[in-house]
């Protein structure tokens, strides 16, 4: 009953705040804010419940199953947590603008398809929202015209490709096993062939890939993150990707089972190493290309797919650690990068439209809450020791060398290598260095943005000091896939190789940064002077002309820019224009003259009487 | 007993950075036949530092000096000298995720000086420590793999029985290319690129004065004297001496003579990076990437496939 | 030359630092400046008396005037000196700061330094000789230890003056004044 409540509210909620759009702006703001925090503080008074509830429809004979167990609230959870305050964040960026009503419908229903999804208890369910947020996903994106069309083309076309794979593996499932409950199928899987259950999981794989960009399916993401409206983006980058992800956990870790998906193949060809190929990849080229970009919103999304072969990374494993790992970092990322895209919708909100990097910077004078809000999120992205992103690389890493893989260790820490170099572009480029002319009239950002930035940031700092509160919740998803419990105190982690304990790191920074604030302050005064007052050898220094941020890597773009090229998506563009071109050829036939028609159908009937002659098939 | 280590450990970490600039001060200019300034010029700079009323460009400005002050600090409490160590958790992984809060404390605090030659100067940083860093992370890698632990005293206790790392003939390769980009992490010459470049105005360093400066001399002595410490710890033993000294390392005077031991062994280091320091010009930061990631990226990857073959 | 007194180091320590570590400005004024890299190099070196040049005058308190000052070079002259910290002292080289030397009757060249910017001293020669320069910067250190090189102090009380001089010879200025007037009665 609790779970038909959620789905009643949250898709009622969003038409009904279309109909109230209808007679008064004011009315639609209020209730979207009261439904989509409503629903948060309603989830997370869920906690540790079990249910499984069948919903009264049936779709074409089969019953339609919600459940709720840790594993759907830990995901359902960070659903409403960002989707709430993406529509707090929303309450201003999309005042005045034409189509509010419709924005405010898309992003309740795109939150709610999504949480439909993780509760989903068979996979008819799944894959009948799994669609509604395809297709509403597409709408939000094309949302501003002009290149988010072409955009939006991109990811409806690459995600209805993988939603076929995924309709192609559930259809030979029901014909196996002639059920698609869930947990009716993680008994029947036990007694799977090898080659059948392979079968099964590629082709959700490809499914959950296509979600989730991995690498041979990444192409459509930095477009569609970047054309998206802020809010929109940030919910894409913060939870629709990990959509993925639990689809991936539900395949690999519940119905199949860990066991058994590790013993599929000889070594070689086993899931373990090329699923963690798979992710190394995905983790090292994007962060490069990343480096590359020049508008913010691309810059952050080549991010995303980098951060989700981190994800990946741990849990092609299939140890507790792994697994503890790859969970910790989908809860920590949706955090910052959440904050990271609201951040930049902020800086787009207030510099009417600006997100090329080569045009903004020195903003940390006229925004400075946003600053600090970037600068936490920043720093939780780059997994600096007190944020919660030092927690899940930490747990990655640690999988890594005990497994005694340490290539792939290698390929993860070079990764977070990378993010520092584009992470500092991000921040330098729009709010350090010089501020320009243009923006000296720029105000600081609106309440109702700043209360996300609060939230999140908040979230991640908490999390890194104290981590066990995530990770008791992630315990519990471990112990119930059938691995072994993890050594977790509020603080930190203990195992046999080495020991984590976030506490005495942050208390350690603590301290030790109050005492050099100390000396600092005791030292002598220092006078303010502002940005013109600036060594540029006894001359004056020129107003827009004394900011670097052009070519920044310029020694990077140089060496690498040739090798860096996103091949997969020219792999693509070109699969796409040969094919419409052989169809453009085969549309010749079609010229217009009935004397060519019935040529056509005169040879036709000529080689039917030839067959019949010759091979008498009628 | 543990503020007791975090004391002692602060003081000679201070103490040695400040004489090992100054070590290096003193051994170019002989080299280069001058007498050069006395050992403890460094201390007189940073006391005339702080005598100086300078300017600041905001609050980021100062905040960012702070955070690289308390990076490099921090990064001292991790690196353990004969049995004195304050931090553990999380071991050798943390210590390269700490040793990203400096640069990155600077990095915030250059450019909210809002000028350019400081933006340079931080993107030559970046680069060279992401050219450093490749090999840097094959070695580490190499070592945590070999004896089976991130725990970095795990690693020096290990050591006393077994002997040097650097001595066993699986992880010499990575200890020669350690040699090999010791001068760029310490950022000496050839590899001088980020800081007193006088192509842009001694780089992330333009707007600093006063205390401001004094904490980023601060902050190099210290991040001197925790490279060098690391590289001693991981090949060199930390304060082993052949074993010999393993009957009395309990003990106050066993302790005290680890930590002269452990500061001969860095005091011979930086004189082996000085000679190249005295006479080599700087590389341009491209020819430094270039360079770092041919031979000695080649010896730390084959060096980490030995390790992971034999183990 | 008392670097080795620890006494006197406990007593002011701020006062000696200053003396022994003299972080000269590379800013190349005039024709002097030839005689400038030879101090510094290895034949009469400089290190050993704490003196290095560096490069931005935020980290610098020693300023060299090295001979004639052109109009031109003077306003780079003021913002440098205005941008370093204090306590700064300058020294200036030859005849020419004092009252124009050689150049006495060009049009372009400033007679009196001292009245745009104060200067602590002045080394006699055309050009001075490094081993004058070690002779100057030895008897800057007797008016730091007398308290004596205070133009710096000198500067800032009467700042209206200088401010006064520079307007007067550039007309406006582009930049505003350093010490910003406060509003006396009348």
């Amino acid at each position: 009953m609790n779970l038909i409540l959620i789905l009643i509210i949250s898709f009622g909620g969003a038409i009904l705040t279309y109909l109230a759009g209808k007679i008064s702006s004011k009315l639609r703001d209020i209730l979207a804010v009261i439904i989509s925090s409503g629903l948060f503080f309603y989830i997370s008074s869920l906690f540790g419940t079990h249910f499984e509830t069948k919903l009264w429809l049936n779709f074409l004979g089969f019953p339609l199953l919600l459940r709720l167990n840790q594993l759907a609230w830990i995901f359902t959870l960070v659903i409403s947590l960002i989707g709430a305050l993406a529509v707090i964040f929303s309450l201003s960026y999309i005042r005045g603008k034409e189509k509010t009503d419709y924005y405010y419908l898309m992003i309740l229903t795109v939150n709610a398809a999504m949480m439909a999804i993780v509760l989903a208890g068979d996979l008819i369910t799944f894959f009948i929202f799994w669609e509604i947020m395809s297709w509403t996903t597409f709408l939000m994106i094309c949302y501003k015209k002009g290149p988010a069309l072409k955009a939006g083309m991109k990811y409806i076309v690459m995600s209805i490709f993988g939603s076929m794979a995924m309709l192609i593996g559930i259809l030979t499932i029901y014909t196996a096993f002639d059920t698609v409950v869930i947990s009716e199928l993680i008994t029947k899987f036990a007694s799977a062939s090898p080659g059948f259950t392979l079968f099964t999981m590629i082709m959700f794989f490809i499914g959950f890939g296509v979600k989730n960009a991995i690498v041979p399916f990444h192409t459509w993401l930095p477009y569609a993150h970047a054309e998206a409206p802020s809010p929109f983006s940030s919910i894409l980058s913060g939870v629709l990707i990990k959509i993925g992800v639990y689809g991936f956990i539900l395949v690999l870790y519940v119905m199949v089972g860990v066991y058994k998906s590790l013993q599929l193949s000889s070594w070689l060809t086993g899931i373990k190493y090329t699923l963690s190929i798979i992710a190394a990849f995905t983790i090292v080229i994007p962060t490069l290309i990343a480096i590359l970009q020049d508008d913010a919103k691309k810059l952050l999304a080549w991010s995303t797919i980098g951060q989700a072969g981190y994800i990946f990374l741990g849990l092609a494993f299939g140890t507790s650690l792994g697994l503890a790992g790859g969970m910790l970092h989908f809860f920590n990322h949706a955090f910052f990068k959440a904050l990271l895209f609201l951040v930049v919708g902020a800086v787009e909100f207030r510099t009417n439209g600006i997100r090329d990097l080569n045009s903004l910077g020195g903003l940390s004078k006229k925004m400075p809450f946003t600053f600090i809000a970037a600068l936490i999120g920043v720093a939780g992205l780059i997994g600096i020791p007190i944020t919660n992103g030092f927690v899940s690389k930490w747990l990655i890493y640690k999988t890594l060398i005990i497994e005694h893989s340490p290539f792939l260790a290698f390929a993860a820490l070079f990764g977070t290598w990378g993010t520092i170099l584009y992470c500092y572009k991000f921040l330098h480029s729009i709010f350090l260095g010089q501020l320009p002319e243009k923006l000296k009239s720029v105000k600081r950002s609106p309440v109702n943005m700043r209360i996300p930035f609060f939230v999140l940031s908040v979230g991640i700092i908490l999390f890194g000091i104290l981590p066990g509160i995530p990770l008791r919740v992630i315990n519990e998803i471990i112990v119930s896939t059938g691995l072994e419990r993890l050594n977790i105190s509020l603080w930190g982690l203990v195992s046999d190789t080495g020991i984590l304990n976030t506490l005495n790191i942050f208390i350690a920074i603590v301290i030790t940064g109050l005492i050099a604030s100390f000396i600092f302050k005791l030292a002598r005064r220092s006078r303010y002077v502002d940005q013109d007052d600036n060594y540029a050898a006894g001359a004056y220094v020129p107003k827009d002309k004394y900011n670097f941020s052009v070519d920044f890597y310029a020694p990077f773009y140089r060496m690498f820019e040739n090798y860096l090229k996103d091949f997969f998506d020219i792999l693509y563009d070109k699969i796409a224009r040969t094919t419409e071109y052989l169809c453009d050829n085969i549309r010749k036939i079609y010229n217009g003259y009935v004397g060519n028609y019935v040529m056509y159908i005169l040879i036709f009937l000529g080689i039917l009487v030839f067959v019949q002659l010759k091979w008498s098939v009628f | 007993m543990y503020f007791l280590h975090l004391f002692i450990l602060a003081l000679l970490a201070l103490f040695s950075g400040i004489i090992l600039v100054g070590i290096s001060r003193k051994i170019s200019a002989r080299i280069h036949w001058r007498y050069g300034p006395p050992l403890l010029q460094p201390l007189i700079d940073v006391i005339k530092l702080f005598s100086q009323n300078s300017i600041s460009h905001g609050f980021f400005f100062d905040f960012g000096i702070i955070l690289t002050l308390v990076g490099s600090f921090i990064l001292i409490f991790f690196i353990p000298v004969s049995n004195l160590y304050v931090m553990n958790s999380g071991g050798l992984i943390a210590v390269i995720y700490i040793m990203l809060l400096s640069p990155f404390g600077l990095a915030i605090s250059a450019a909210a000086g809002a000028n350019p030659n400081a933006s340079i100067g931080i993107t030559r940083k970046f680069l060279l420590s992401f050219a450093y860093e490749i090999p840097l992370l094959l070695i580490l890698l190499s070592v945590m793999t070999h004896y089976n632990t991130i725990s970095l005293v795990k690693i020096v206790d290990m050591q006393v029985d077994s002997g040097w790392s650097f001595g066993s003939g699986t992880l010499i390769l990575s200890g020669i290319s350690y040699l090999l980009i010791l001068p760029a992490i310490l950022g000496i010459r050839p590899f001088e690129v980020v800081n007193a470049s006088q192509e842009i105005s001694s780089g992330p360093l333009t707007e600093f004065g006063g205390k401001h400066l004094a904490f980023a001399s601060i902050q190099h002595s210290l991040h001197t004297y925790a490279v060098l410490a690391l590289f001693v710890d991981l090949f060199l033993g930390g304060s082993s001496l052949f074993g010999l000294l393993k009957p009395i390392s309990s003990t106050i005077w066993g302790s005290l003579i680890g930590i002269l031991v452990f500061l001969v062994k860095v005091a011979v280091l930086m004189i082996f990076c000085l000679f190249i320091n005295a006479v080599f010009p700087r590389y341009r930061i491209d020819q430094a990437m270039k360079y770092i990631w041919k031979w000695p990226l080649l010896t730390a990857f084959v060096g980490l496939l030995i390790v992971s073959l034999l183990n | 030359m008392d670097r080795n007194q620890i006494g006197k180091w406990f007593k002011n320590p701020s006062k000696m630092a200053n003396k022994y570590s003299l972080h000269a400005i590379y800013f190349c004024t005039g024709c002097g400046i030839i005689e400038i890299p030879p101090s510094i190099t290895t034949r009469w070196d400089a290190e050993r008396f704490g003196i290095i040049p560096v490069a931005t005058p935020r980290q610098a308190n020693l300023f060299m005037i090295t001979g004639y000052v052109s109009t031109k070079t003077l306003k780079a002259i003021i913002r440098t000196y205005e941008q370093m910290p204090e306590p700064k002292y300058t020294v200036a080289f030859g005849s020419c700061p004092i009252n124009g030397g050689m150049y006495y009757d060009s049009y372009n060249t400033i007679k009196c330094l001292d009245k745009f910017i104060p200067v602590d001293g002045y080394i006699a020669g055309c050009m001075p000789r490094p081993e004058a320069v070690f002779i100057g910067v030895t008897h800057l250190w007797k008016l730091i230890d007398m308290d004596k090189a205070n133009g710096y102090k000198k500067y800032r009380e009467n700042y209206p003056f200088y401010r006064a001089n520079q307007e007067q010879l550039f007309g406006d200025l582009d930049w505003p004044p350093l010490f910003p007037k406060e509003n006396t009665n009348g």
